[in-house]
């Protein structure tokens, strides 16, 4: 690897689970995989989930290690922050630029150890990782368990008071940094450019983001996290311990208002888990789901259903129409309750959370011509028996990025977008000697069947 | 006399070389307490845990932290090895299945042995089943540690066990993920054997007439996932056949296959003749029992492999059929053969069976107007039995009830038990979306037919599946929802009615009203159960979970291996998949097996039988009491010239059970890793007074 | 301090003001929400000085949004200024208090 220039089998792009998934199978055969995040660490949505459905294993025990393992992978060349610009394709595949996007502060020195952040004298709110709910310096760590553990600077807040660089031990800090342009090659591509949730302010049905007690769901797996913003489950709007705790469900999804027919197949459950996180961590808390169908259709996910109905959750068959709040900012849900005669009732809760649904992460057709189709989720034109194959020969996709689905989904297709990537390879390479005279032969040979 | 004169006895090949221990290393104890989030640090005091073990004698630093698995938890060990000098490592946090090779990774990284790491479980063994009790749960985790700590000392550094391992694997089961499976490892160059039990290749796949999300004809799409493996050269297919014996391990397992055979050459042309001349009449499963069939048969016409077949338990060797042998063409004195191959690692891809509801269930049994989805199915389909008209009986059908969760989601105490005691509890996934895809076509086909659907959730979860829900409402559809108790009932028409059968529901989107539904047809949509894999259970050693379905090992870190190494899971052997999703798990697991042989080796653990040849007096009591094939025996050597007895352990058949080391008469064996010695230090750590407890608890 | 620090100190500080006078507008902007910030947390501490206090309480004293407070007290405890003291008489708010390293 010279300074701008990698040559690699697959480039990976996006490092979420998906897209790490993806890079460790085909490592672990052997080949070389860059990894393209656009984020400063890799870990993607899943690094800020509490815990996980239907196992409750804490997030961070299945994460943090794929996440080393693919930092430590002698086969994966790893590139943080990073975006590809652009990709064009040659004899022997694809050649992508990529973007490193300056951090001002040396990866090779950062050690990670903040002293910098703690003498910065400036708190903004962190977006990227707490929707705004705590704050990082200007100079800061991405989160606890980052890969890597590198600090960048938020040069936009910055006083250049050089407060940081008195205080960082390994002399990392670098106000010039530039900009740098690498070119990946690579025989294969595989896109795990997963998905962003429905905008919580989407549907001004459910005060459109400003009601302050109404939250979404990937707000509320922060609150449960043991590395969240507050440490425990408090209401943001002051601070209140919440005693009752509603969930809409299908609040983005299955919803012609806002353009999304689908399922996002994901809400349920998460919905279900959190139910059953906030009733082990409010033991006193009412917790209610409005649902229109409850869809736990994975291994397991239907016995986590009924274990969280005999826990005393409350689920309630109605679409809920509006909400609303009263004079303390509790939320008010107007909700037709199917199952008490299709009554209209207004409930108040001390917060509720929207189980919001996917949306397509990225439209990868301007970069690597992979075309989408309905709503914006990658084109896979033989779904059935190539789930991950797109239009674009050597190009596949893996995770949210080709659809809505959960993790264990999201594995499995992240082992066959390896298994046809490192297929594809295999073919090219057998190809390459190119011995004309060898091909029909192959060609003629055929499986052999003992009937 | 015994010989005890203990000269070295020569290693066979592949044994393990004791590793010399570095006597002389004084053991310096890294020793990390992982908070586990909040699963371990809620209850047990991680800080004062760790505080507690660093005043042991030969820990050199203790330290807790939030999540020792992440990068940075990784890190202080590393740092920990290279800075401090540690040698040995104890990590206490959740169970060692989860992250054991986590932390040997990091361990080896670092330049350590990674067999000189102790993984202690604080979660599982202690704050999550201790969570009322904090304070003895810390003094738990001192003790436990403790023991780790004492085991530590005594670590030596161990080699994995490294073998060749066969570039080869097998394939159980023809359906679309074992034909996708196969595919894909002999893509990268894996020789693949494909064994399926039926005499033919596609499985449930080929009894369906067009299959969501797409729409496309599911014969088309089977055609074309055959072709592709046909044109592979890397795999070989074998119909009739099953596996009935397998012996070795991951890199090498010797299985025994069984081939029936098919009573019919390939070149036989009067099949039209043979089949009319055999009187046997079945039920033909290829139409779920809706027709019959002959003892000479094949499924449908365009069938892989082409010919047809006999039925060897229903054949009464009338010989009938031999009129039309014409030199040998069928052959009744056929007899099974069997075979032996040889494989690094498996794919158990043996699919799925739709419950049959027990007579009597919605008055499936009861009434012949009640049938199943997959019965359905073949009506609808072209070459089915009625050709693809929609009628019952020779009657047309006019209204049709489609009811959903018939043996799926079912309730202890509500509904009948399997023969195994268990409820069917989980939701069969596939069946929401079939049930509204032939109820959509069914609109269009005939759109005079009234569809009643009864549900209790519909559950058209995946990429394009709302549609099906969506257009079934533009259809005009009826949906009538009931809930889980309150299932609905088949029911007896009163008489002179014009339709001979109803179903009653208390439907909840109509005020809990009961209404009876006139209908000509009920369908069942019944659940998906695992294909009979008894036999592979016990022949591979391999687990079924609750639900019966084959378990994997973990859904998110391992999630189609088997706890056997080597044997790994595709499509809904493992649970309710459709077709995309058994295609996506076939990928999955050859990627897996790729990892696993595309080196040409594997690594075993080294946790195997060791003897000590200068206390080895060859009694062979080990030998007699070892439970495994090959792993243990006796050889002749010759030591001053006399000819002595001693046991040899070959190490990849050892399992390290340790039932030799107890039946030993003169403790000459040990399991590597797990030696008596270091179970008597942990035992001793863990009764010990500590002093290090004073003032913690 | 060495000649050489002495020297590569004085290059800094020229550094870093070429770079505020570079980007003079947008700094102006940072350093009003640091003051924002500073005059923010001053009167939070002020009103922590008498004791633990929950979020209601800190908005009624300081007459700040009380989101706005939660927020405040969060970056507070992040960075080690506040602790958290346990639930107040109604189990219903957390109650805040100064740190140590912050009374001294």
């Amino acid at each position: 690897m010279s300074d701008n220039r990698l040559d690699v089998d697959t480039l990976v792009v996006g490092g979420g689970i998906a897209g790490m998934q993806a890079s460790l199978d085909l490592a672990d055969q052997g080949y070389q995989v860059a990894l393209v995040e656009r984020d400063p660490s890799i870990g993607g949505k899943m690094i800020g989930l509490s815990k996980v459905f239907p196992t409750l294993d804490c997030c961070s025990c299945i994460t943090t290690p794929k996440m080393a393992a693919v930092a430590h992978h002698d086969n994966i060349p790893l590139l943080t922050y990073s975006e590809v610009e652009s990709v064009a394709s040659n004899k022997n595949g694809f050649v992508a630029q990529v973007l490193r996007k300056p951090r001002y502060v040396q990866e090779e020195d950062c050690t990670g150890c903040r002293s910098c952040e703690l003498v910065c004298p400036i708190d903004l709110p962190d977006d990227e990782n707490e929707f705004g709910r705590t704050s990082h310096r200007v100079i800061y760590v991405p989160f606890t368990t980052a890969v890597p553990q590198t600090a960048l600077i938020d040069l936009d807040h910055c006083i250049y008071c050089g407060k940081c660089i008195k205080a960082c031990p390994p002399d990392a800090i670098d106000f010039t940094q530039q900009p740098e342009h690498l070119e990946i090659e690579a025989k294969t591509i595989v896109l795990a450019t997963g998905y962003e949730v429905t905008p919580y302010d989407a549907k001004k049905e459910y005060g459109a983001g400003k009601l302050g007690n109404v939250i979404d769901a990937l707000m509320m797996e922060r609150l449960l996290a043991p590395t969240g913003p507050y440490g425990r489950v408090l209401r943001p709007s002051d601070g209140k311990q919440p005693d009752s705790i509603a969930y809409v469900q299908c609040a983005g999804s299955r919803d012609l208002t806002l353009g999304v027919s689908y399922c996002s197949r994901v809400c349920c459950m998460y919905a279900i888990k959190q139910a059953m996180l906030l009733s082990g961590a409010l033991p006193m808390a009412d917790i209610t789901i409005y649902y229109m169908d409850i869809r736990t259709f994975g291994k397991g996910y239907e016995q986590f259903y009924q274990n969280a109905k005999t826990m005393g959750i409350e689920f309630v068959k109605g679409k809920v129409a509006r909400i609303t709040e009263d004079e303390n900012q509790n939320p008010v849900v107007r909700v037709e309750l199917i199952d008490e005669n299709s009554r209209v009732a207004e409930r108040t809760h001390d917060l509720v959370v929207l189980s919001v649904g996917m949306l397509p992460g990225w439209n990868p057709q301007a970069t690597f011509g992979v075309p989408v189709a309905e709503a914006g989720f990658i084109q896979i034109p033989d779904c059935n028996v190539s789930p991950t194959v797109t239009t674009q020969p050597g190009i596949y996709a893996t995770g949210t990025a080709a659809g809505p689905m959960d993790i264990v989904d999201t594995i499995m297709t992240a082992g066959a977008a390896a298994a046809e990537a490192a297929a594809y390879m295999q073919n090219h390479k057998e190809q390459e000697p190119a011995v004309p005279e060898a091909a029909p032969a192959m060609r003629d040979k055929r499986s052999t069947v003992h009937a | 006399m015994p010989d005890t004169t203990g000269e070295p006895v020569p290693a066979e090949k592949g044994q393990v070389q004791p590793q010399s221990a570095s006597p002389d290393e004084e053991p310096r104890i890294g020793v990390y307490v992982c908070h586990c989030g909040d699963n371990i640090g809620d209850v047990v005091d991680c800080e004062q845990t760790a505080e507690a073990l660093g005043k042991l004698g030969n820990v050199v630093v203790s330290r807790s932290y939030i999540f020792m698995c992440s990068d940075p938890g990784q890190k202080l060990i590393t740092d920990d090895i290279k800075e401090k000098g540690v040698n040995r490592v104890v990590v206490g946090a959740c169970s060692m299945f989860l992250h054991e090779q986590t932390f040997r990774q990091a361990v080896s990284r670092a330049g350590l042995n990674p067999y000189l790491y102790y993984h202690i479980g604080l979660r599982e063994q202690d704050s999550w089943v201790h969570h009322e009790c904090p304070e003895e749960a810390t003094e738990k985790a001192i003790r436990l540690m403790s023991a780790g700590v004492a085991k530590a000392r005594l670590m030596r550094p161990l080699e994995p066990v490294r073998l060749e391992a066969a570039k080869h694997a097998l394939v159980i089961g023809g359906g679309v993920a074992g034909l996708r499976a196969a595919l894909d490892m002999a893509r990268r160059g894996l020789k693949v054997t494909l064994v399926e039990k039926t005499h033919f290749l596609g499985g449930r796949t080929a009894q369906w007439e067009h299959v969501f999300p797409t729409d496309e004809d599911a014969r088309t799409l089977l055609r074309g996932l055959i072709e592709k493996v046909l044109a592979e050269p890397n795999i070989t297919i074998h119909t009739g056949a099953e596996v009935v014996a397998a012996k070795g391990y991951v890199g090498d397992f010797q299985i025994r296959i069984r081939q029936q055979p098919r009573g019919v050459s390939d070149d036989f042309e009067a099949v039209e003749q043979a089949i009319a001349a055999c009187p046997v009449e079945v039920p033909d499963e290829f139409d779920y029992g809706l027709t019959t069939r002959k003892a000479i048969y094949r499924p449908y016409e365009e069938c892989t492999p082409a010919g047809v077949v006999i039925d060897w338990e229903h054949c009464t060797r009338c010989e009938k059929c031999l009129e039309f042998s014409n030199n040998g063409g069928i052959r009744l004195d056929d007899a099974p053969h069997e075979f032996e191959i040889n494989v690094g690692a498996m794919v158990v891809a043996t699919g799925f069976r739709p419950y049959e509801p027990p007579q009597g269930e919605l008055g499936y049994g009861e009434f012949p107007e009640v049938i199943t989805l997959p019965q359905l199915e073949r009506i609808l389909a072209s070459d089915g039995p009625t050709g693809g008209r929609l009628e019952w009986n020779g009657h047309p059908i006019r209204n049709l009830a489609m009811i959903h969760c018939v043996g799926s989601r079912q309730i202890e105490g509500v509904h009948k038990p399997q023969p195994d005691g268990n409820v069917n509890d989980y939701c069969s996934r596939v069946c929401c979306t079939a049930t509204l895809s032939a109820a959509n076509q069914i609109r269009e086909y005939f759109p005079d037919v009234n569809i009643f659907d009864v549900y209790e959730d519909i559950r058209t979860y995946g990429r394009g599946h709302e549609d099906y829900y969506l257009q079934a409402s533009e259809n005009r559809i009826t949906f009538l929802r009931y809930v889980a108790e309150e299932t609905p009932e088949g029911v007896k028409a009163q008489k002179g009615d014009q339709q001979p059968r109803l179903g009653r529901v208390k439907d909840h989107l109509t005020w809990g009203e009961e209404i009876e539904l006139p209908v000509d047809l009920v369908v069942l949509a019944v659940g998906v159960m695992p294909s009979p894999v008894d036999d592979l259970v016990v022949v591979f050693k391999i687990s079924p979970g609750h639900d019966r379905f084959l378990l994997e090992v973990h859904p998110k870190l391992r999630p189609v291996e088997t706890a056997v190494t080597g044997i790994v899971l595709a499509g809904a052997a493992q649970g309710p998949m459709n077709i995309q999703e058994s295609c996506a798990a076939a990928g999955a697991a050859a990627s897996k097996v790729e990892g696993l042989l595309s080196q040409g080796r594997v690594e075993l653990e080294p946790y195997v039988a060791q003897v000590d040849p200068e206390r080895c007096q060859g009694t062979g009591e080990c030998v007699r009491v070892c439970p495994q094939e090959d792993a243990i025996h006796l050889e002749t050597f010759s030591v001053s010239g006399r000819e002595v007895q001693r046991a040899v352990v070959t190490p990849a058949n050892c399992n390290g059970c340790g039932v030799c080391v107890s039946a030993c008469p003169n403790r000459a064996i040990d399991v590597q890793g797990w030696r008596l010695d270091d179970y008597e230090a942990m035992v001793d750590a863990l009764t010990a007074e500590i002093p290090a407890l004073e003032g913690v608890v | 301090m060495t000649a050489k620090e002495r020297d590569e100190a004085k290059k800094q500080t020229e550094m870093l003001a070429a770079l505020r006078k570079q980007h003079s507008d947008q700094v102006k902007q940072a350093q009003a929400l640091l003051k924002e910030q500073q005059n923010v947390r001053k009167t939070l501490r002020g009103a922590m000085k008498a004791g633990p206090r929950t979020v209601p309480q800190l908005a009624e004293a300081t007459g700040l949004p009380s989101a706005e407070v939660l927020w405040q007290v969060t970056a507070m405890k992040k960075y080690g200024l506040v602790i958290e003291e346990g639930l107040n008489e109604d189990y219903e708010y957390y109650l805040y208090a100064l740190s140590e390293e912050v009374k001294r």
